[in-house]
């Protein structure tokens, strides 16, 4: 019904819909907390004071950037893999890449505390890990098959999970807190570090999934549909998987788990915008950066005093969101 | 029909995981010849279109394209002269009809350069050709089995090819859209090599028919030649009879249970 509506409008409508949106949550986010600031304050119609001034521009601002720039890249990822592996429950989780960078905060933090300033790198790393796991477990029996790829990546996840687990039991439960609390994701020690650092790896992942766009668009019927098209199933594959991994990898490094976004937008933008990899992968940036946005705006004014973990509300509304559309199926 | 030499087997062979798919096959292909790849279920039919694709590749022998040695060709150069058309187990993600036809333009386009005016209006001819011109927007996925082979038909022409691979192109489909499949590549006139099951069809559409049988090509020539009692009885362990298609110049086999012989 909302795919026929959509539909119905004309194309530059459409964008300029999304722009509006768009701006209206980045307003939201950047006035709404403990400090409000007003609309007139953020077009700079009325003047700041020193507090309202330090809020935006050192702490909302670049957590905004954030916000937009981890809720589309981890869309887009989700969205990548999910086509790539034709997999509707592909995303970033699934190839171990989240429990790749929990193994390496928790080392950080327990084995190593004295590395603790470095759990970002560290959980990098450790996604990195992860991937480089998959891969060669999955090169030794014959990865070529997306099934071995895919199992490799589920294996190697409750792998790395299981590791994390017993070093959380082990260790003092005031570092374990803290663990669990990064798991939990969030975005309140972003800066514009994070920012710079995220956003060449998402715009570099968004370029080349729009220039591979028929070849991705081809992967979704048959590896061999695809290969009879000249299209290099393997390598491009490989290409993806190693882009979404340096791309997720940075955003759980910054940011903690943030689960469902990748898994959950990719899905909403088919049923909004249908699948053609072009409208897939724009509707997802937009739509991720739209909704983590709002969530992050969210989880830090839903409760008096205290910011919820972001990972919380994201699983949340994705638990629910795949309830709803399971009942969706069931009614036909 | 001309003499160019399409596609050449020099006594190619196959072995996968050291068993023997494919045994010494040497035969030549013609440009514009509608040829139908016959024989039982293991017979070799599709490792022989794999080869074709260089999905697989001979363990000896040569096989030639346009006279030059398979090998040479790139994935990419390859698909610019090669499409194939086979069975889908459908899709897992809807694209519309005009997405999976515009796919066979990945062989002839940069990554950077977008549709023309021109791509759209073939992409309407290939449609027309298929008689799917109303189903441009159409989800995929939706379409019934026989139209979805069409819509690959239709992707086919767009990749222009000079070398047309079907494999088991009409299986799943009822009897009118068999026919029309095989229709509308016979229409197209350019080289064709198809896997069929079914021997009046293959009878029907092609112009020369290779029998395989246990990786080795027991038959080749026209259906007169090939469609005879004792070798397919022979091949397909089923008694037969041949006689004269009422409805077209070619032969009719009809088969019984060995009980009905």
């Amino acid at each position: 019904m909302s795919k026929v509506l959509l539909a119905a409008l004309p194309v530059p409508l459409r964008l300029l819909l999304a722009l509006v949106l768009l701006l209206l949550v980045c307003f939201c986010a950047l006035s709404t907390g403990a400090v409000p600031i007003s609309i007139s304050g953020l077009f700079g119609l009325s003047p700041l004071d020193e507090m309202q001034s330090t809020v935006l521009w050192q702490l909302r601002f670049p957590r905004l950037l954030l916000a937009l720039l981890a809720g589309s890249g981890l869309a887009l990822c989700g969205a990548l893999l999910q086509n790539a592996s034709r997999n509707p429950l592909a995303d970033p989780y699934l190839f171990g890449i989240v429990s790749g960078a929990a193994l390496g905060a928790t080392i950080a933090t327990i084995v190593l505390p004295e590395w603790q300033l470095l759990t970002p790198l560290f959980a990098f790393f450790g996604a990195l890990l992860a991937v480089f796991l998959v891969l060669v477990i999955g090169a030794s029996s014959r990865w070529q098959r997306l099934e071995s790829l895919l199992l490799c990546g589920v294996a190697v996840s409750f792998m790395l999970s299981a590791i994390t687990t017993a070093l959380l039991y082990l260790s003092e439960p005031f570092a374990a807190n803290r663990v669990m609390f990064w798991l939990m994701g969030s975005l309140s020690q972003a800066s514009l570090t994070h920012v710079a650092f995220i956003s060449p790896l998402v715009f570099i992942t968004l370029l080349l999934g729009l220039l591979y766009r028929r070849q991705l668009d081809a992967l979704v019927l048959s590896d061999e549909s695809a290969r009879s098209l000249g299209v290099n199933v393997q390598p491009l594959r490989l290409v993806i998987l190693l882009l979404c991994a340096a791309v997720s990898a940075a955003i759980v490094a910054f940011c903690g788990g943030i689960a469902f976004v990748g898994l959950m937008i990719p899905h909403l933008v088919r049923s909004l915008f249908g699948l053609s990899s072009v409208a897939l992968l724009l509707g997802s940036v937009w739509l991720g950066a739209v909704f983590l946005t709002g969530v992050d705006t969210l989880s830090r004014s839903i409760l008096p005093e205290q910011e919820l973990p972001i990972g919380v509300v994201t699983s949340a509304i994705g638990s629910l969101f795949f309830l709803s559309m399971l009942f969706k199926y069931r009614r036909g | 029909m001309g003499h160019t030499l399409v596609v050449e087997f020099l006594q190619v062979q196959l072995h996968i995981d050291q068993q023997q798919i494919l045994t010494e096959l040497t035969f030549a292909i013609e440009q514009g010849q509608f040829v139908g790849l016959l024989g039982p279920n293991g017979a070799g039919k599709t490792s022989l279109l794999r080869l074709l694709q260089k999905e697989y590749h001979p363990s000896s022998g040569q096989i030639k394209f346009k006279n030059q040695p398979l090998g040479s060709f790139s994935q990419s150069e390859l698909a610019a002269k090669v499409a194939l058309v086979s069975q889908l187990s459908g899709p897992l993600f809807d694209l519309t009809v005009a997405d999976v036809v515009l796919m066979g333009l990945i062989p002839h386009k940069a990554l950077w350069q977008t549709n023309t005016e021109h791509d759209l209006l073939q992409l309407k001819q290939s449609l027309e050709l298929v008689g799917l011109a109303d189903k441009e927007r159409h989800s995929f996925a939706h379409l019934s089995g026989g139209e979805q082979q069409r819509v690959l038909l239709a992707r086919a022409v767009m990749q222009k090819p000079l070398l047309l691979l079907l494999d088991e192109p009409t299986n799943h489909l009822d009897l009118y859209y068999q026919h029309q499949v095989l229709r509308i590549a016979k229409a197209l006139s350019i080289t064709v090599i198809a896997s069929i099951h079914d021997l009046n069809l293959a009878s029907r559409y092609c112009d020369r028919l290779l029998l395989l049988n246990k990786g080795q090509l027991v038959a080749d020539g026209t259906a007169e030649e090939v469609l005879t009692q004792e070798l397919l009885t022979e091949v397909f362990c089923i008694p037969c009879l041949i006689d004269q298609n009422p409805f077209g110049d070619c032969p009719r086999v009809s088969f019984g249970y060995k009980d009905d012989l």
